[in-house]
């Protein structure tokens, strides 16, 4: 199968820090690659490389084809086709939770606002918001606002959704309904980049489970495999320390 | 006396007239040039950022009414264009509102958090996009409040005009009192309206900013009250 994604040793430094070193790996379509490893190995920076809200300094990514270049025009034709869910939701708290799913795709890809909204609706019902639908996201709680935030994502019908720690920011009992939306996103098939803590989550839905540390690939595995025989003593160590 | 002042209230009216014109026209111009030093100081580009910086210092700076003296005076001079007062007037209010509102615009459009920008740009807008329909209308929100005090204190600013011969609300008023008996009465009649234009812009501001609070807390606060 064609990869949706490709990196060839991608590399991002910030001055003289290099957060990711050499990164080489492909998703194909339908693969769900769950990012694990210690806060500040660069989890995040390879999702924010991939859309180019940052640049690199060595190697490619090519996304369908196309070779991603963050400062370049043709970054915006990439991010049409990916969708990104924020940690902190990002959502715009000037307009209602239906106008921040309509905006993108009425001003960027030029719908029709009859079509879109329709649609928004649907996405709507898919995470289960319908009746928040006209709420401002400073009346929403963490969860629900991070659920208008896939739909927003899901408007723009991206061919790839990258989640980056989707629910670290939420209370304990609003990360079950975020995770169930994103379960059923899975069930349908798209193709999901997902930097998470919520190592169950990761096993349950993930087919594929990639371990990352001091910016490397340290291990890239089945999710129960990984979880249950880690190859390297670094993630034995990361995966004994997070089951404590 | 009274009675003397009363058969000026028309031309202190149309007087009032002028000084708005002057002012909203200064401020306008200031806004727009404003809004555009304020996307330079703030641009990718050094040498836009520093000129934009040396622009917004210099005619902060400077007091207004030595600017008028040069655009009135000092034009003529030096490239040989003659302005008329009003001309003088508007141009030196409109550095002066221009570099003021800059600064104002700028701390609005970086109180917008990051993650904005990035949440728009994921989505696939450009620059433009970015700005008209994420970053302006929260920006908006923190600009608003200071923009109402710089058409205000441009109002005031406008009496300089004066100086060089231009025939607004306070040069009216000096007129009306020279022609009269000199008493103070015109002087009242000119704090009056000063004091009339401006609390009016005011409380338009107050209300201008009651709208643009949508999706605010006090939102929340005020639905669950």
């Amino acid at each position: 199968m064609t990869p949706v994604l490709r990196l060839n040793s991608m590399t991002k430094r910030f001055g003289a820090r290099t957060i990711l070193d050499g990164i080489s790996m492909s998703v194909v379509p339908g693969e769900i690659v769950c990012f694990i490893g210690p806060s500040g190995t660069g989890k995040s920076t390879l999702l924010r490389c991939v859309n180019g809200l940052e640049g690199i300094q060595g190697g490619e990514i090519i996304f369908e084809g196309q070779r991603v270049e963050a400062h370049a025009r043709s970054i915006a034709a990439v991010r049409k086709r990916v969708g990104m869910i924020f940690q902190h939701f990002n959502l715009y708290p000037h307009l209602t939770a239906l106008q921040n799913v309509m905006l993108a795709p009425v001003v960027v890809h030029k719908e029709p606002k009859a079509v879109v909204e329709e649609r928004a609706r649907a996405l709507f019902e898919k995470v289960r918001l319908s009746h928040r639908i006209d709420a401002y996201p400073s009346q929403l709680s963490g969860g629900e606002q991070q659920r208008v935030a896939i739909a927003r994502a899901l408007a723009a019908n991206p061919h790839l959704l990258m989640f980056d720690e989707p629910t670290s920011a939420l209370d304990p009992e609003t990360v079950g309904d975020v995770l169930a939306v994103m379960r059923d996103l899975a069930q349908e098939g798209r193709t999901m980049l997902v930097v998470t803590h919520e190592i169950r989550f990761a096993a349950d839905v993930g087919t594929r489970m990639v371990f990352v540390d001091k910016g490397q690939i340290v291990e890239d595995a089945d999710p129960r495999e990984m979880l249950a025989n880690p190859k390297t003593d670094r993630a034995r160590q990361f995966l004994n320390s997070i089951h404590a | 006396m009274s009675m003397d002042l009363l058969a000026y209230v028309p031309l202190l009216l149309r007087a009032t007239g002028t000084t708005l014109w002057l002012s909203w026209l200064a401020v306008l111009i200031g806004v727009v040039g404003g809004t555009l030093l304020a996307l330079l100081r703030i641009s990718r580009w050094r040498t836009l950022r520093i000129l934009a910086l040396l622009y917004t210092e210099f005619f902060r700076s400077i007091p207004i009414l030595i600017v008028m003296f040069f655009s009135y005076f000092g034009m003529p001079l030096l490239l040989g264009v003659d302005l008329s007062p009003f001309a003088a007037a508007t141009i030196a209010l409109a550095l002066h509102a221009s570099s003021t509102m800059s600064e104002v615009v700028r701390a609005g459009i970086q109180s917008v958090g990051r993650g904005q920008w990035e949440a728009a740009q994921s989505s696939g807008m450009g620059y433009i996009q970015v700005m008209r329909h994420i970053i302006g209308p929260q920006a908006i929100r923190v600009v608003l409040p200071p923009s109402v005090g710089i058409l205000i204190t441009t109002v005031k600013e406008s009496s300089l005009a004066s100086v060089i011969g231009y025939i607004e609300l306070t040069r009216t008023g000096l007129l009306i009192r020279e022609s009269t008996d000199g008493g103070f009465a015109p002087l009242l009649a000119l704090a009056f309206l000063y004091f009339l234009i401006n609390y009016a812009i005011s409380l338009g501001g107050g209300a201008l900013e009651r709208r643009f609070h949508i999706g605010r807390r006090s939102d929340l606060v005020g639905a669950m009250a």
